[in-house]
């Protein structure tokens, strides 16, 4: 006896334990009773029609009789487990923990048992072969006449073991084989599934494309990679309609604009999607943040909603930052948006609003007015004028930015009604005019402290040329009286005399024109000092310079 | 009834394989007996938002009929666990929930709702506190969740 006889006998041993163990389990049943729980259900199906217990669509539903729950009989009954009552099974409802009972059959709806039964499931035998799909209630009738994967008994003579319906008519192959390539013993009954499945090592080869692959394989190799397996093109999902066997198929896609455009527009399509639930969040999120910032502007501003339809009304008015037009379409309850000042101020289109701590606006012009005859130098009077022109290119921007304003209708704008957004340009303005009101004030003081110091030097060089001017004329006094008293005494003596006050004549003639040169020069210089004054702002300096002047020529 | 189970656990897998609800997450089934899950608690002081909790069920073979075993985990090594603090939640991971018992327990619960039961358990807790007796019962408890007998007492969580 070899060892390969040995094992063989061995072999043979357990066949045949296997032949009494399977012929014992025919006597009871050769095909078990399918558990309905375990199929696989090949259409979609109601949620409402799953046992909550199994997850499965009811198997043998039986109603609970105090609240209307349904389960599977077998499910409710395990369920409860085997807590025995004398008046039928009993237990809390496993949905609702209501204390129940069940129902009895007729109380099941007919109508839901047909519906069940007409769900199509697989055949029980799918994965062993048979690729029946039966409706739920036919499933036993299929198990028992018609699938060629169900046992029946063998019809060998005295032979009692089962065979697949499909084999039966090939008589008794109940015998040992062996597998061709792995060497297995087997019954022939079961060589099939053994090549099928399990077999490690058995090749086939493939009836498309020739080529010899593992036996178990051959399903995935049909579905993946058997080149002579007509396949549809890529592009398929946007259109083409061609199919190629796998091994054109390339060639096919390099050609067909489905093909090429498909990865991109299946990119752009995920990102789209991407894109669109990113959106709905985000529109999510406006929504609330919208709804919250209605709230709290409810908060705020409890007049706005109160004047809501008022200025609904009203909503033209926006656009009248064009000037004129304002006045008239103001109504009357909104005084604090103009000044009532519309003296027509050349300041800007608007009426200014002006602040009530400050100088009333019409005083800027006169501020104007009275610097420039003191002859500003050009460059500050220019920049007097440029103070101006922010509020000019203000309101210029004002008028640019209106057209921008958010439309009325829309209430998620910066602001919330057009009479918030006049309030705030008006803040503003207001903040620019009290700005050019203190330059204003500053030119103002620059300009009265200039006058000042210039009428300053002026009065002290005029009275300085008084003092002079008095000296000279007490010299010129004090000389013609010396002169006079001298004719007078001297009227009677002799000629010398005569010829010496003669020449005294002549000294006192030189001094007279002397003093009438200094007085020339003097009303030269007291016209340059009036110039002087005309030009100072202050006139208070006039009479007294007349007063000197009269004062010179009568002493001349 | 072992097929069953396995049906209703494929069909649960599958289920939460797709959409959970925010703060659950599958971390990893490998079979059908062990899963784990991860837990966040969203609006908790108590526990920040950007930790999480290890979850670990274990499936007997009568499944629906009979409960999950559900204990926390903690985890030393990457990524880190803890246990949450919570009063009826032991520092060794076991839960005291009457979900979890077989008196409480119901075959139509499944680990999406045992999820969110635990998690709204953990969201409306204000106590930062172990159960009383927990060390002592952690040092000597040697038998399993469900063997154990609560007392159910609280019926405010």
């Amino acid at each position: 006896m070899t060892l390969r006889g040995m094992r063989r006998l061995e072999a043979r041993r357990q066949m045949e334990e296997s032949n009494f163990l399977l012929s014992k389990a025919r006597s009871q049943n050769l095909n078990p009773p399918v558990d309905f729980r375990l199929l696989d259900y090949v259409t979609a199906y109601d949620d409402n029609l799953m046992c909550a217990i199994c997850r499965c669509p009811f198997v043998d539903p039986v109603v609970l009789a105090e609240c209307d729950h349904y389960f599977c009989r077998d499910c409710i009954r395990q369920s409860w487990g085997s807590t025995y009552s004398p008046s039928g099974p009993r237990g809390d409802c496993p949905q609702c923990r209501t204390p129940a009972r069940l129902g009895t059959r007729s109380a099941t709806s007919k109508i839901l048992v047909n519906i069940l039964d007409d769900l199509l499931v697989k055949c029980p035998k799918h994965e062993e072969g048979c690729p029946v799909s039966v409706k739920r209630g036919e499933v036993e009738d299929h198990m028992n006449i018609y699938c060629g994967y169900a046992y029946q008994e063998c019809a060998g003579e005295r032979c009692e073991l089962p065979v697949r319906r499909k084999d039966a008519d090939q008589g008794c192959l109940h015998f040992g084989v062996s597998c061709f390539d792995c060497h297995e013993t087997m019954q022939k009954s079961t060589l099939e599934n053994h090549w099928r499945s399990e077999c490690a090592v058995r090749r086939v080869t493939c009836p498309r494309c020739n080529m010899h692959v593992l036996s178990k394989d051959l399903d995935s190799h049909n579905s993946e990679t058997c080149e002579a397996v007509s396949i549809p093109c890529p592009g398929a999902s946007i259109g083409c309609t061609s199919r190629s066997k796998r091994s054109q198929a390339q060639t096919h896609a390099k050609s067909c604009t489905f093909a090429k455009l498909a990865p991109v527009i299946s990119s752009q399509k995920s990102r789209m999607d991407e894109q669109e639930a990113a959106q709905k969040l985000l529109s999510r999120k406006l929504e609330v943040l919208e709804t919250g910032f209605g709230v709290m502007q409810g908060i705020l501003y409890p007049k706005v909603s109160v004047e809501a339809d008022d200025l609904a009304a009203d909503e033209s008015r926006i656009p009248f930052l064009d000037n004129s037009a304002s006045e008239r379409t103001l109504p009357p309850h909104h005084p604090r948006m103009f000044s009532g000042d519309s003296s027509g101020n050349a300041l800007s289109p608007f009426d200014f609003p002006v602040p009530p701590t400050s100088r009333p606006s019409s005083a800027a012009p006169g501020v104007a007015r009275r610097a420039s005859p003191i002859g500003l130098p050009p460059s500050e009077s220019a920049a007097a004028l440029r103070q101006h022109d922010p509020i000019e290119a203000y309101n210029t921007n004002y008028d640019l930015a209106s057209p921008g304003l958010p439309p009325p209708s829309t209430s998620g704008g910066p602001y919330v009604s057009p009479l918030h957004h006049l309030l705030s340009m008006h803040e503003s303005l207001r903040d620019e005019m009290s700005r050019v009101n203190s330059a204003l004030q500053e030119l103002d003081g620059r300009h009265s402290m200039q006058t000042l110091n210039e009428n300053l030097r002026t009065r002290e060089e005029i009275s300085y040329l008084g003092a002079q001017l008095a000296g000279l004329s007490r010299q010129v006094h004090w000389l013609t009286s010396t002169q006079l008293q001298r004719q007078s005494r001297s009227a009677t003596p002799s000629a010398v005399a005569g010829s010496s006050s003669e020449m005294a004549g002549t000294s006192v003639e030189a001094a007279v024109n002397a003093v009438s040169t200094a007085a020339t020069a003097l009303r030269g210089a007291a016209r340059m000092v009036s110039v002087g004054q005309g030009q100072s702002s202050s006139g208070s300096h006039g009479p007294m310079r007349r007063e000197n002047s009269a004062e010179g020529r009568t002493k001349l | 009834m072992a097929g069953m189970s396995g049906k209703r656990l494929q069909k649960e897998l599958a289920k939460i394989q797709g959409v959970l609800p925010p703060g659950i997450t599958l971390v990893s089934a490998p079979d059908l007996q062990t899963w784990h899950m991860d837990l966040r608690i969203l609006d908790n002081p108590l526990y920040p938002p950007h930790d999480h909790y290890r979850l670990k069920f274990s499936f007997s073979k009568n499944y629906p009929i009979e409960a999950p075993e559900v204990v926390f985990l903690r985890l030393t090594t990457d990524p880190r666990r803890d246990i949450p603090i919570h009063p009826h939640i032991y520092s060794n991971g076991i839960i005291c929930l009457d979900l979890l018992d077989a008196q409480g327990w119901s075959p139509v619960h499944n680990v999406e709702s045992i999820c969110i039961s635990i998690q709204s358990m953990l969201a409306s807790n204000t106590k930062d506190e172990r159960p009383p007796g927990d060390a002592e019962f952690v040092r000597s408890n040697r038998a399993r969740p469900r063997d154990i007998n609560f007392l159910y007492h609280d019926p405010s969580v």
